[in-house]
């Protein structure tokens, strides 16, 4: 009984792992042939890398990618410092309306972001920031999700280290330092891979603020190919969407091990 | 001078005083030992001497100095913990240089710093593993080392071996005593176990509810306790007490009747007792004995035989309450036998109804 039940898990991985896989295969298969062959499977069709030329030469994908590489940068890091200084408050302080404030970042983690649209709009106009990196970021650098999450980890955290640590001379900002945010690693790196994903493929925000190739983020900039109104090119989409991912999926298969061990030992999903 | 002195302490917690008007005087290069039951208080004074605890009234001085709003680390002081309180993240050298890297020591001084606190411990081989990979023991004497680098006028142990088994902290019990000759330095150790306050002490300060109950040098506490619950705590197995009135009150002594009729003349100093008093006599049960039928004062029925090898301990049934006997290790009584008892007069104490020594 067990060895069947054991089978059909194994089975069922299998099947969605390649339900899962099927658009990156098909994407690769369409990038790397001739447009004749987008929709026709031959095993000796030959090679071409014309479509990553086309897609390349079609957007400012250099400028986009370093855009997104500076705007996922500056959103993750600077949610490292807001939410790791909230969380280590939260989960080790006493102040005044502490629980009603703490029930806030709650509520937040139950709004869409798509909610505040409008709002986050008006606010970055108000700034003088519209069409600029930092407007891109400003919205999630004080994530409830990222300072709820370092608040379990820290609670965790004995309290005797505190006190050691206030003898062998530490202040606040030094305990954070080399006490709790070393002991926390695992929850930064898997809070940290789920900010830089959402970011990295995040698309409504940038695409309201951005107005120019100077300010644009990668995901933006593909859908220019999809709005062409010729119809469309699925090998040069599939060439243009695997360039715009291939950061990730490389990350991805180098820190693996990193990533599940963090997942498993930290429960975020 | 005192190395700490501490006057009028206090200390609530909400609406509990938890440290009543205690007055502590800690003489440099001392080993003193705060001892009490759970809940005393002890080691809340240390984590106040420490400053780890807000001090709500009186004073705390460290060398002269009061101390009361000093961070931690200006007090002079270095502390073990019970749970020896390692940081798991670094390595055993970076858990006893971590004082001296905050105080921005060049790594050459840290090196020295650390291999120094190493050597006296005799862990130089454990200097790269992490906290994880090492014996209680061992965490011991890494959370040791890394006091020791501080070079503190003030040692602070808070129950340190109450985690080690019992064969390792008779010897940590031995290495800590050899430490404070090596150092020179003046140590206050927080514990529930009399028997490492008996024997690691210059000086024991006993807490009672937050409370100082008694001062003195170990047995000086022992031979003379100033109230019945300093009698009972110190020592094991503990002082046997009974219910008695005053008989006959003379210049140094009084004569006691117990329940059973049994009369006692005891020494006595103090003459603020008149007839009739209620009065609790205290009795050690190695100042109890047994002898031949003639001599006895009473006798017990024995109910449990405790063989130690060296000494026996009875435990007796008498019309008075039950009594703890210490007996010669090679005494052939047994469970059930009545046990002629004789009471070492000069050795008893009496207890007042407020439980104090006359």
């Amino acid at each position: 009984m067990t060895g069947n039940l054991k089978n059909v898990n194994v089975i069922g991985a299998w099947l969605l792992g390649f339900l899962w896989l099927w658009p990156l295969l098909y994407a690769i298969w369409a990038a790397i042939h001739p447009i004749e062959y987008q929709v026709r499977f031959d095993i000796f069709a030959p090679l071409t890398l014309f479509n990553f030329k086309n897609a390349w030469a079609q957007a400012p994908f250099a400028q986009y990618m370093l855009n997104t590489l500076i705007y996922v940068t500056l959103t993750t890091s600077s949610q490292f410092v807001v939410c790791a200084l909230a969380a280590f408050a939260f989960a080790r302080f006493e102040f005044p309306l502490k629980n009603v404030l703490f029930g806030l970042v709650l509520i937040q983690l139950l709004i869409h972001p798509e909610v505040v649209l409008i709002e986050n709009y008006k606010t970055i106009r108000f700034l003088g920031l519209m069409d600029t990196i930092p407007a891109i970021s400003l919205p999630y650098i004080a994530s409830a999700f990222g300072i709820f999450v370092l608040r379990q980890t820290f609670k965790t955290v004995p309290k005797a280290l505190d006190d050691a640590a206030l003898i062998d001379g530490a202040n606040t900002l030094q305990i954070l330092r080399h006490v709790y945010i070393p002991l926390s690693l695992p929850t930064f790196v898997a809070y940290g891979l789920v900010s830089i994903s959402y970011h990295w493929n995040n698309y409504l925000w940038p695409l309201i603020v951005t107005n120019s190739d100077d300010s644009r983020v990668l995901n933006v900039g593909l859908a220019v190919f999809s709005m062409e109104e010729a119809g469309v090119e699925w090998a040069t989409i599939s060439a243009a969407t695997l360039m715009v991912t291939a950061p990730l999926i490389i990350a991805f298969l180098i820190f693996q091990r990193q990533f599940i061990e963090s997942f498993s030992t930290t429960g975020i999903k | 001078m005192s190395a700490i002195s501490i006057k009028k302490l206090n200390k609530f917690y909400d609406s509990n005083h938890v440290i009543r008007d205690a007055s502590i005087e800690i003489e440099s290069n001392s080993f003193t030992v705060l001892v009490g039951p759970s809940g005393c208080g002890k080691s809340t004074i240390l984590r106040m001497i420490a400053g780890l605890e807000e001090v709500d009234s009186g004073a705390i001085s460290i060398d002269g100095n009061v101390v009361n709003s000093l961070h931690p680390k200006e007090r002079g002081i270095a502390m073990v913990f019970q749970s020896y309180a390692l940081y798991p993240h670094m390595t055993v050298f970076d858990n006893i240089g971590f004082g001296l890297r905050l105080e921005g020591q060049s790594k050459h001084e840290i090196e020295a710093g650390v291999s120094e606190a190493a050597r006296i411990l005799k862990i130089e081989d454990l200097l790269d593993r992490k906290p994880r990979q090492l014996s209680g023991g061992q965490r011991q004497r890494v959370a040791i080392g890394r006091a020791i680098t501080r070079k503190p006028k003030v040692f602070l142990f808070d129950e340190p071996l109450s985690n080690l088994d019992a064969a390792l902290r008779v010897q940590m019990r031995v290495e800590l005593a050899k430490l404070h000759d090596q150092l020179t330095a003046t140590m206050l150790y927080v514990t529930h176990d009399q028997t490492e306050a008996m024997t690691m002490a210059d000086r024991i300060v006993v807490l009672d509810k937050g409370e100082v109950s008694q001062a003195g040098a170990p047995l000086e506490l022992y031979n003379s306790p100033k109230n019945s619950f300093v009698a009972s705590f110190i020592g094991s197995p503990t002082m046997n007490f009974l219910k008695a009135r005053a008989v006959a009150v003379t210049k140094g002594s009084v004569t006691i009747k117990l329940l059973d009729d049994l009369e006692l003349k005891i020494a006595n100093g103090d003459t603020a007792v008149s007839v009739g008093d209620e009065l609790t006599l205290g009795v050690r049960p190695e100042n109890l004995s047994l002898v031949q039928t003639p001599k006895a004062h009473c006798t017990g029925k024995v109910s449990v035989v405790e063989q130690l090898g060296s000494q026996t301990f009875l435990y007796l049934e008498t019309v008075d309450g039950p009594l703890i006997l210490e007996a010669d290790g090679s005494t052939k009584i047994k469970v059930g036998d009545l046990a002629p008892i004789s009471f070492d007069v000069k050795r008893c104490h009496l207890f007042n109804k407020h439980h104090q020594k006359i």
